[in-house]
Order: C-alpha cells, then sequence, then structure tokens
C-alpha cells in the first residue's frame, strides 16, 4: 500500500520534474546537450515507522530544494531530479536503499537521511563507493569518530559547539562584570548533555568555577531538589542541557525558590513556541542557542522562507531547513567543480567541500578533517516578551541583555 | 560544604513531596485492602484528572482547584462503575494476577485516549501565582506546592474521618478486614466495595489536580508513577491508608535529602531499595498493614 503511494508519488514528481524541464527548455532555449539529462539526487528517508515525522520534514526541505534550484535552471543546466526510499526507519533498510540508489539507480549525487543511528550505516556505503555525502542530521559526535572522509554534516554545530559564541561573550567581559561561578543541570542524553558540557568546558577553561554539576534521568519531572542546589550555590550563572519539559519544570522551580542568576541559558525549551506559556510569561533574559530561525538575515534564507512558505502553506523548521542547506552544500559543490555524476568527479566535490566555505541558510559553513562544522549556533534570548537571535554580532536583532533581568 | 540552609529547605521541600506523594498512593493501598485489587490504572487516572485540571483552566479560564467540584464526583462513579462492571467479575482465585493485566489495559486505554484528545505535547498549567513563593526562616515554600500539600491533608484526613466514624467506614473497614465475617452481619460487601473503589477513585481527581499545579505532563507520564507508588503502598502495608502515608512522608523527605549528597538518578532509587528491603526482611510493611501478603 504505502509502496503503491510511494511510486504513484513517484510518477508524479517524475512527471512535474519532465514538464518543468520542457518548459525550460522551450522558455530559455539553451539546448545545451547535458540539459536532457537531469541531475538524479538518491535519498533514503524515514517515512513511516519512528522518525516519519522528522522523516517527512527533511523531505519537505530537499522537495524545497530542488523546486527553488530548477525554478531558477538546474545546475550546470541540468534539472535536479530528487530520487527518494522510504526506510522505515530501520537500519537494515538503510544499508540496502543506498546499495540499490548507487548500484542499480546510478544516481549521480547521495545525500544523507535522517538522524545518527541512520546516517552511520549510510555514511559507510557512501565512503565504500566513494560517494559525496552530505547530511542534515546526525549531530553526536560518534558519527565523527568512524573515520568516514567523504561525510559532512550540513548544520552550524555539533551539540558541544551550540554555546561558542556565549562562551566568547562570557568570557570577554571585563573582571568585574564577569561571572566567576556556574551551575550546571544536564540531561542524561548525548545531545542535551553535550551543549551544556561544551560550554562549561570553555568557561571552566577560561577561570569560571563549577559550583554546581547535576545530571537527571530523562523522565525527571521533580526538579525542586536539583533547584535547591543551584539556589543555594547562589552561582552567577545557570545552564541547563534541557530538551523541552525538564527545561521548564527546572525554570519554574529556580524561580520558585527566588534564584535570581546574572545569565540563564537553557537548550531547546526556550525556543518551543509553547515556552512562554508554560512558565507564565517569565521569560525575561533567558538565553537558548538556536541552530536555524527563519528570521536569520542571511541572504539565502530569506529567500528559502518565502519560497518554502509559497510551496508548503507554513514556513520551515529546524529539519527542513537542515535538508535544504545540504542541498546547497552539495548545489555549491557541483557548481564550482562542473560535474556531477559518479566516479572521479566525486572525490573532486569531496575535496572542494573540505577546502572552501559555502554560504547557506544558517550561515557561513566549513568543515573540518572528520566532516564536523566548524561553527556555532546562534544565541537567542528572550528580550521584551519575544525570542530574539543576539549573538554572533553580524546576526543579531538586539543587544544581549546582561545581567539578565530578574525573573 | 553543605550549609544548614540547604538542609532545611531540602526538608520543607521534602515534606511537601511526601505530602503529595501521600495524596497520590493513598487510593492505591485502598483498592489493595478492599478486594486485593493491584490497580496500575491508578496512576493514569491521575493523568486524567491532571489533564482535566489544566483543561478546565486552559479552555474553560476555570481555577484547577474548582475543577475538583466535577471531577471528584465524576471519578467517584467511574470507579463504582469500574468495580461493579469489570474487576467483581474477575474470578476471586485469580483475583489479584488478573487485576494487574485488566487495570493494565485500562491505563493503556488511558493513556491512548490522552494522546488522541490532547496529542502528546507536554501541557502546563499556567497560574498567576505558579512560582510565587513564601519565605520561612531562609527557605522557600512554592505556594503551589503549598497547595497541592493541603489538598493531600484534606483529602487524606476526609478519608480517615471517613473511615473511622461513620457507618459506611465501619463497613468498608469490616468488609476489608474480614469479608466472610462483614456478610455474615448483615453488610452488602459488593455494594461497600464499589463505593470504597469509588473513593480510591475520587482521591485520584484530587491527587491529579494537585500534581497539574506544579508540573508538566504528558499521556505516558503515569508509567514513571506507577513504579514509586506501588513501592510507597507496599513499604506502607498493603492496604493500609495511615501507612502509606507514613511511608510516603519518609521517602519523600529521604529522597529529598539523599538528592544533596548523590544525584537525581540515584536519590530516586531509595524507592526500590525501600522496596527490596521490605519485601526481603518485612513483607507486611513497616507501618500496620495487617493484611499484607506476598505477591
Amino acid at each position: 500500500m504505502s509502496t503503491r503511494l510511494t511510486k504513484m508519488r513517484w510518477a508524479t514528481a517524475f512527471g512535474a520534474t519532465v514538464a518543468l524541464a520542457l518548459a525550460g527548455c522551450s522558455g530559455g532555449g539553451e539546448g545545451s546537450t547535458s540539459g536532457d539529462d537531469p541531475i538524479v539526487v538518491g535519498i533514503s528517508l524515514p517515512l513511516t515507522g519512528d522518525f516519519s515525522e522528522p522523516g517527512k520534514g527533511v523531505q519537505r526541505g530537499y522537495q524545497a530544494w530542488a523546486k527553488i534550484v530548477n525554478d531558477k535552471g538546474g545546475l550546470l543546466g541540468r534539472q535536479v531530479e530528487l530520487k527518494i526510499l522510504d526506510d522505515q526507519s530501520n537500519a537494515d533498510r538503510v544499508v540496502s536503499d543506498y546499495e540499490q540508489l548507487i548500484g542499480q539507480d546510478q544516481v549521480d549525487i547521495v545525500v544523507g537521511p535522517f538522524s545518527t543511528r541512520l546516517v552511520v550505516p549510510a555514511a559507510r556505503v557512501a565512503e565504500e563507493y566513494g560517494m559525496l555525502f552530505v547530511e542534515p542530521a546526525g549531530a553526536a559526535k560518534e558519527v565523527f569518530e568512524q573515520g568516514f572522509k567523504n561525510l559532512f554534516y550540513a548544520a552550524p554545530a555539533v551539540a558541544n559547539d551550540h554555546y561558542n559564541h556565549l562562551a566568547e561573550y562570557i568570557l570577554a567581559l571585563p573582571a568585574g562584570q564577569r561571572p566567576t561561578t556556574a551551575a550546571y543541570a544536564a540531561m542524561d542524553d548525548p545531545f542535551a548533555q553535550g551543549t551544556a558540557y561544551g560550554l562549561k568546558e570553555k568557561l571552566e577553561a577560561g577561570g569560571v568555577r563549577t559550583v554546581v554539576d547535576e545530571v537527571y534521568p530523562p523522565n525527571t519531572t521533580e526538579f525542586s531538589g536539583i533547584a535547591a542546589k543551584i539556589a543555594s550555590s547562589k552561582a552567577d550563572l545557570v545552564v541547563g542541557g534541557s530538551q523541552y519539559q525538564d527545561g521548564v519544570n527546572l525554570i519554574v522551580a529556580l524561580q520558585q525558590l527566588a534564584y535570581q542568576p546574572k545569565l540563564a541559558a537553557f537548550s531547546t525549551a526556550p525556543t518551543s513556541p509553547e515556552f512562554a506559556a508554560a512558565i507564565g510569561n517569565k521569560t525575561e533574559g533567558i538565553l537558548a542557542p538556536t541552530g536555524y530561525t527563519q528570521k536569520a538575515p542571511y541572504p539565502s534564507n530569506v529567500e528559502f522562507v518565502e519560497k518554502y512558505t509559497a510551496q508548503f502553506g507554513t514556513p520551515p523548521e529546524e529539519d527542513e531547513a537542515n535538508a535544504y542547506t545540504t542541498g546547497q552544500v552539495v548545489a555549491a559543490a557541483i557548481t564550482a567543480v562542473g560535474c556531477a555524476e559518479q566516479g572521479e568527479c566525486q572525490q573532486k566535490l569531496v575535496d572542494w567541500v573540505r577546502g572552501n566555505t559555502v554560504e547557506t541558510v544558517v550561515g557561513p559553513l566549513s568543515w573540518d578533517a572528520t566532516g564536523k562544522p566548524k561553527g556555532a549556533h546562534m544565541i537567542q534570548q528572550w528580550v521584551g516578551g519575544e525570542i530574539q537571535i543576539v549573538l554572533p554580532a553580524d546576526a543579531k536583532e538586539t543587544d544581549i541583555v546582561y545581567p539578565k533581568p530578574a525573573w | 560544604m553543605t550549609s544548614g540552609a540547604l538542609i532545611f529547605q531540602s526538608v520543607i521541600l521534602g515534606l511537601l513531596l511526601g505530602g503529595l506523594y501521600a495524596l497520590l498512593a493513598s487510593g492505591l493501598t485502598l483498592y489493595f485492602g478492599i478486594m486485593r485489587v493491584v490497580m496500575i490504572a491508578h496512576s493514569a487516572f491521575l493523568i486524567l484528572a491532571a489533564y482535566l485540571a489544566w483543561w478546565s483552566q486552559t479552555r474553560l479560564g476555570v481555577d484547577p482547584l474548582l475543577s475538583l467540584v466535577v471531577t471528584v464526583p465524576l471519578f467517584f462513579a467511574a470507579g463504582v462503575l469500574l468495580q461493579r462492571g469489570l474487576l467483581s467479575r474477575l474470578r476471586p482465585a485469580t483475583l489479584t494476577m488478573m487485576s494487574v493485566l485488566l487495570t493494565f489495559a485500562i491505563a493503556v486505554i488511558i493513556e491512548g485516549l490522552l494522546g488522541y484528545a490532547f496529542t502528546g505535547t507536554q501541557r502546563r498549567i499556567q497560574l498567576g501565582y505558579g512560582t510565587a513563593n513564601l519565605e520561612l526562616l531562609g527557605a522557600r515554600i512554592a505556594v503551589v506546592k503549598l497547595i497541592a500539600f493541603g489538598l493531600a491533608v484534606a483529602a487524606l484526613l476526609t478519608l480517615y474521618l471517613l473511615l473511622k466514624r461513620t457507618t459506611f467506614g465501619w463497613a468498608l473497614r469490616a468488609t476489608i478486614q474480614h469479608p466472610d465475617a462483614a456478610r455474615l452481619v448483615g453488610i452488602d460487601t459488593n455494594r461497600v466495595a464499589g463505593y470504597g473503589f469509588g473513593i480510591g477513585l475520587a482521591t485520584a481527581a484530587v491527587g491529579g489536580t494537585a500534581l497539574a499545579l506544579d508540573t508538566t505532563i504528558y499521556p505516558s507520564l503515569h508509567w514513571h508513577w506507577i513504579g514509586p507508588l506501588m513501592a510507597i503502598i507496599v513499604v506502607g502495608g498493603l492496604g493500609s491508608v495511615p501507612g502509606a502515608a507514613a511511608a510516603a512522608m519518609v521517602l519523600g523527605l529521604t529522597q529529598s535529602l539523599l538528592q544533596i549528597p548523590l544525584n537525581t538518578t540515584w536519590a530516586q532509587t531509595i524507592f526500590y531499595l525501600a522496596l527490596f528491603a521490605t519485601l526481603a526482611f518485612r513483607p507486611q510493611g513497616f507501618f500496620g498493614g495487617r493484611l499484607a501478603q506476598r505477591f
């Protein structure tokens, strides 16, 4: 049933692509020979199963990228065609999917699936065939410890680097204003903990003393104990390595104990649309790192948000943006190198991505030898009742408020 | 290193937490006392009540405490129906075990319906006094926690008076202590058991509302609660409401104080350590609990 649906969807998408290609030819009349031969991009995505929600988001991101590229005449004069297989969120399926895409279907380019669990096996296949592998998910550090040479993570930063801009800002404060003590509370989860510990490492190296360092299990709902420890330490700043509900409960518990830090930073929770209502609008001054926001001023982002919204009716979220970013990186490499097919071309694409910086919807991206992005997340802060970008300076909507007002 | 202020603060938090635990566990021990039923769905009903409190506050603008006027009678009726319609039909020989299966199914159904009606999104009641607090000798007491504690005290006191001072309470206690003898002296034990079950579920309405005042809720949250609540009623002696209350206070306080030297993960294990210790050394429970048996 689902395969038939997928096929039908494919037929429709293919038909649309052909129609677009024909329209492009008759209208533009460039008539290059390679213009008849689309660049086929192979992707395996979890369209059903555990990761189907984010999987579909990633799919929409790729679709938006293909449409925007094709509307402008394609890459190297060739149209872009997506070939998407459903891996059903299954790591075994993802391997055979990429084998099929590269071996049997002879796609020109492959890009990554969704979630760390699926990125690693998929990257292994791509590596075997010597294909460039840009991926939109898989921020955990294991991805970069596998020795992949063709993999690039198309996002600003891995978890440990999310707070880099904030760390720089804090350590650059004059001695009299700089916080001297810090309290950390992080969920026992590689991503959430990674964000808090990334900042902790940098602040400790810069001389900010750690006075509380708590880790709690993911199902914790009772935070008054942790809050009591943090409040009694009177730490200058508090950092939460949080997801959603834990961040909300911890903030409320801290407020109940009348704890007033100079700076409060929490991952994920503060960027959620429900956040302000959940903590009773006492949000003023709370900071959060963010990988993507529709408001980011990068030129291609303005175009992305506008055209994506026109295509799908709602503005894009982070999953969509990460997929789009992946497409942008691949497109930049193809345009610069001047080829898109299997074989020697792939190594040229890899070398180009490794050596260059790409302008994307999440800002300029460049990578180290393991494929880890060298950037950091933007930092947003609740100022005047809305969440606004405050760091880095070149992307800010308003100035960072420090010390934060009482909450 | 540890300051006296932190210990004092933790004692206060522990007592408030223990009060909440006592309220949440009271219904669970009552069911077991009345008819040897292990009611896995109790915490699912707590979450259901929490959702109703949230819903009435968000959608109808009614203070969650006022929603009790509706939810308490509603849950009482649901409890009577549940006991008369389903649990009393189980065969006495396998009652305890089959009740686990039956109430497990009810818990899953409630969770599924909550997810269907309200989605899996985490919800939190937004109260004007959500972060308001009072100062007591340097320690802070959150108003919402105090209200939850007040609800617990009021509900448990009502339950106590009901059991000790009313004819119905005598009949209920007789049914708990010796159903056959109770029938001999003319007590309609089936009807009494039904009402007793209703009262147990009514405490879930109060408990769920108290819970919703100060925590985020989501449909599968009940799995997180059932373990500690089961541990509390075993430690307190199955079937004994005062025993459950005492065990809840002790465990809540211990958990809160253990949080100072240990982390959250280890502080939570106190429930299971206490459970193991109880089953190993004193299976009838540490507080009262004449009825308790291994199961």
